[in-house]
């Protein structure tokens, strides 16, 4: 049985589709990556998934809760990092991740033991008494991971997490990404890094217009795209997303 | 310098600066603050009347309170600011092939521009208040606006000057160099207070004329009231574009050098910190999570200067309660101390209606918690600071208030419900503040909105805020207004009764409409679809 269902969802704004009749089966334990051109309805999806944003129609099943329903239930297993995340710049990182922590239900025992490993591992002992404001963008980074984790979900859903990062927090990031999918969590990630997507992703869905335009692992995208069994990437997704009579390598 | 560079620059600054949204923000601001300027000045103007004010003190009055423009441009000045740069002009003006000095020349000409555009109304407006009370005519009213621009002006080349000459060593040094300028300004200007102090000789209140906030003060005052010094004048005036040529000719100066680096950057929403590091506060062991949601609401507050801000309001607004009391407005008008609720109540709109650009709602609406609870959490954090500082205004205009009304216990009762009832307001105001930021407020990470839309958003935020606030709040006023009659008719052996239960009455009402406009905030962060 999947762990995230998603069925005919779509999602409108106004008169503009973002999401447009979407079907999804993530299975648990999955990395599952989801590519698209810019506009394309990914981080869309993503804030759909996680109850963000309220669907214009269709339905979205954690573990067969219904997000829309139980939303409350649903997002105590989901750990969700946006794409550009803002954090609280006049609290510490200490206690922004406390007070993330106790919102979301993290017993206070537990709690303690989480932020201390994970400032460990992340390299961010020393700036748990800073002030998020005066931290680097990379560093910021870091801590809005760790907040994502802190109450253990099931579920990673992680909204382009290596944009715009240093190779060495890069390593750092993709990292913490591959344990969290040996403890089991199913990760939903979207990026540009096709590289990325190719080593970490188990099945990629390539979203276009809002319209899931193929789903798989790299060998069926191969073949949806007629492409050659040696095909990177890169060459599958502009084949995927190229527009009818449009040469997909101009594009 | 080329003038030509200069003329793009601005004319581009302006088309970027003057949008549609801004020309009718420009318009809803102008409006209110002109009557405000008009309530302001009637109230002084009844003030020196009844406390026989001349006008030499109204002159050092006007001083005083440019005095404080200087001083808080001073401070922008030593913060980099005193030359304000944006993004766009770090990455497109400063990479391009134009002079520094040009570049110097361009902002302090739109920065001029902007407070004339800005400051000319209300100004104007204040000074034909009081030529219309002297009897002087409008054309010297506006010669007194004139000056005062002249004076504007004046800081913002001293404040520009001062961000310059930051490059030139002073920066190390620039905390004893601020407090240095701060405490020669304000020394200068409180030294006619000494004319209160017999047989302590007159020239020593002359030297408050020195500087261009006595100067203006003396001119436009003076003019306004029709004191007749046609040569002092002129010789004040002569001096007033002494430091105008002073300043300019100095920023022209330290203009030649490259001085980008010494600019502070605006980022909009960005907030400033002493220190980088602080001990953390927020425990949340053994805490409940509401618990730890108000202690961080209170963290957030107090290391983001919130409540510095909200202790100098109130102490602003308590000096201009006092005046308004010692104005005699109080006993001239029995049911005026209404005015106490209006003023007192609106206090509380303010402070909270940037709270949700503080939040991060991806956090929050990622979470399994209630909205509408957090909301009300924040709201207990952020109304305690309210009343803390609320209450003391409310008691000290309200002590003389009531032993003034001891002998008519009708209008007694009006004061009675006056006083906690502005309270409630601010308390009501607050919590609309809350519920208009909730649902037209710009949240931190998401640019959904142009900044010409938000500015839209922002005014039509302010003209329901002010409509529905006052909707919310009237059945309050409407309680106080009909207290004397209820009194009247009751007779006064029920008062304590009937005034013990128009409270509980007037409470139960601001506890239900608070209930109201919170839940309603809540429901709009929820329905939110930004970060």
């Amino acid at each position: 049985m999947p762990q995230i269902s998603v069925e005919r969802l779509t999602k409108h704004y106004g008169t503009l589709v973002a999401l447009d009749n979407v079907s999804l089966d993530i299975g648990s334990g999955e990395i599952f990556g989801l590519l698209g051109p810019n506009g394309a309805g990914k981080s869309t999806l993503l804030k759909t998934l996680v109850g963000i944003l309220r669907p214009t129609s269709g339905t979205i099943r954690i573990d067969e809760i219904d997000i829309v329903v139980e939303p409350e239930k649903a997002k105590r297993m989901i750990g969700y990092l946006p794409e550009n995340p803002s954090l609280y710049t006049g609290l510490t990182t200490l206690e922004f991740l406390q007070f993330v922590g106790k919102i979301r239900g993290v017993d206070d025992e537990l709690l303690d033991r989480e932020i201390s490993e994970s400032l460990k591992s992340f390299g961010l002992e020393e700036k748990r008494n800073s002030l998020l404001g005066s931290l680097s963008k990379g560093m910021k980074q870091k801590v809005a991971l760790i907040a994502t984790s802190l109450h253990n979900p099931e579920v990673l859903v992680l909204d382009e997490p290596l944009t715009a990062l240093d190779p060495k927090t890069r390593v750092s990031v993709k990292d913490w990404i591959g344990a969290r999918t040996k403890r089991g969590v199913t990760t939903i990630l979207s990026t540009h890094d096709l590289d990325v997507a190719q080593s970490h992703a188990g099945r990629i869905a390539i979203i276009d217009h809002g319209k899931i335009v193929a789903v798989g692992d790299i060998e069926s995208l191969r073949k949806m795209a007629r492409a050659e069994s040696d095909a990177r990437l890169e060459d599958v997704f502009l084949r995927l997303t190229a527009e009818k009579g449009e040469d997909p390598i101009l594009k | 310098m080329s003038l030509g560079t200069i003329g793009v620059l601005v004319r581009y600054w302006v088309k970027g600066r003057f949008t549609k949204a801004t020309l009718v923000g420009l318009a809803v601001g102008e409006t209110f603050s002109i009557v405000f300027v008009l309530f302001g000045s009637s109230t002084y103007l009844s003030f020196s009347n009844r406390v026989g004010l001349t006008t030499g003190l109204s002159e050092v009055a006007g001083s005083l309170l440019l005095a404080l423009y200087l001083v808080g441009l001073i401070q922008s000045g030593f913060n980099g600011s005193g030359l304000p740069v944006n993004s766009s002009d770090v990455d497109y003006v400063f990479t391009s092939p134009v002079p520094p000095r040009e570049v110097f020349g361009a902002k302090i000409l739109l920065n001029s521009l902007t407070t004339v555009l800005f400051g000319f109304p209300p100004i104007l407006v204040l000074y034909l208040r009081f030529s219309a009370y002297y009897r002087t005519g409008w054309p010297v009213a506006i010669l007194a606006g004139m000056v005062t621009l002249v004076f504007l002006v004046i800081g913002l080349l001293l404040s520009a000057d001062i961000t310059l000459s930051l490059g030139r060593g002073i920066g190390q040094r620039k905390k004893l160099w601020r407090n240095l300028f701060i405490t020669l300004v304000l020394v200068i200007s409180l030294l006619p207070i000494t004319l209160l102090i017999p047989e302590v000789p007159g020239v020593i209140a002359e030297a408050a004329r020195i500087l261009p906030n006595g100067l203006a003060a003396t001119i436009s005052v003076g003019l306004v009231s029709g004191t007749s010094r046609t040569i002092a004048y002129l010789v004040d005036l002569l001096l007033l574009f002494g430091w105008l040529v002073g300043f300019l000719l100095l920023g022209v100066r330290l203009s030649r050098g490259h001085f980008y680096e010494v600019l502070e950057v605006s980022v909009p929403g960005a907030e400033k910190f002493d220190e980088p590091s602080q001990s953390s506060r927020l425990n949340p062991r053994g805490r409940s999570l509401w618990s730890v949601v108000r202690l961080k609401e209170r963290i957030l507050i107090s290391r983001t200067r919130e409540a510095r801000a909200l202790f100098v309001n109130a102490m602003f607004l308590s000096g201009f309660l006092v005046i308004y009391a010692l104005s005699g407005s109080f006993q001239s008008s029995p049911t005026s101390f209404l005015f106490i609720l209006f003023i007192i109540g609106s206090f509380g709109s303010g402070t909270a209606s940037r709270w949700i650009e503080k939040e991060r709602l991806w956090i929050l609406k990622s979470s399994p918690v209630s909205m509408r609870r957090y909301v009300k959490e924040v709201y207990r954090a952020r109304l305690a600071p309210l009343l803390f500082y609320l209450t003391p205004v409310t008691v000290a205009v309200g002590v003389p208030l009531v032993l003034s009304q001891l002998g008519q216990p009708s209008l007694l009762l009006g004061v009675v419900l006056a006083l906690p009832g502005a309270l409630e307001i601010a308390s009501i105001t607050m919590a609309g503040g809350m519920y208009f930021a909730s649902k037209y407020g710009q949240s931190s990470a998401d640019d959904i909105l142009s900044s010409q839309a938000q500015e839209l958003a922002d005014i039509r935020r302010f003209l329901f805020q002010t409509v529905i606030n006052l909707i919310m709040v009237s059945p309050l006023i409407l309680l106080v207004l009909a207290s004397e009659r209820l009194a009247s008719s009751l007779g006064p052996g029920s008062l304590p009764a009937l005034a013990a239960s128009l409270v509980i009455v007037s409470i139960v009402f601001a506890g239900f409409a608070i209930n109201v406009l919170l839940n309603k905030a809540g429901d709009a962060v929820s329905r939110r679809e930004d970060l």
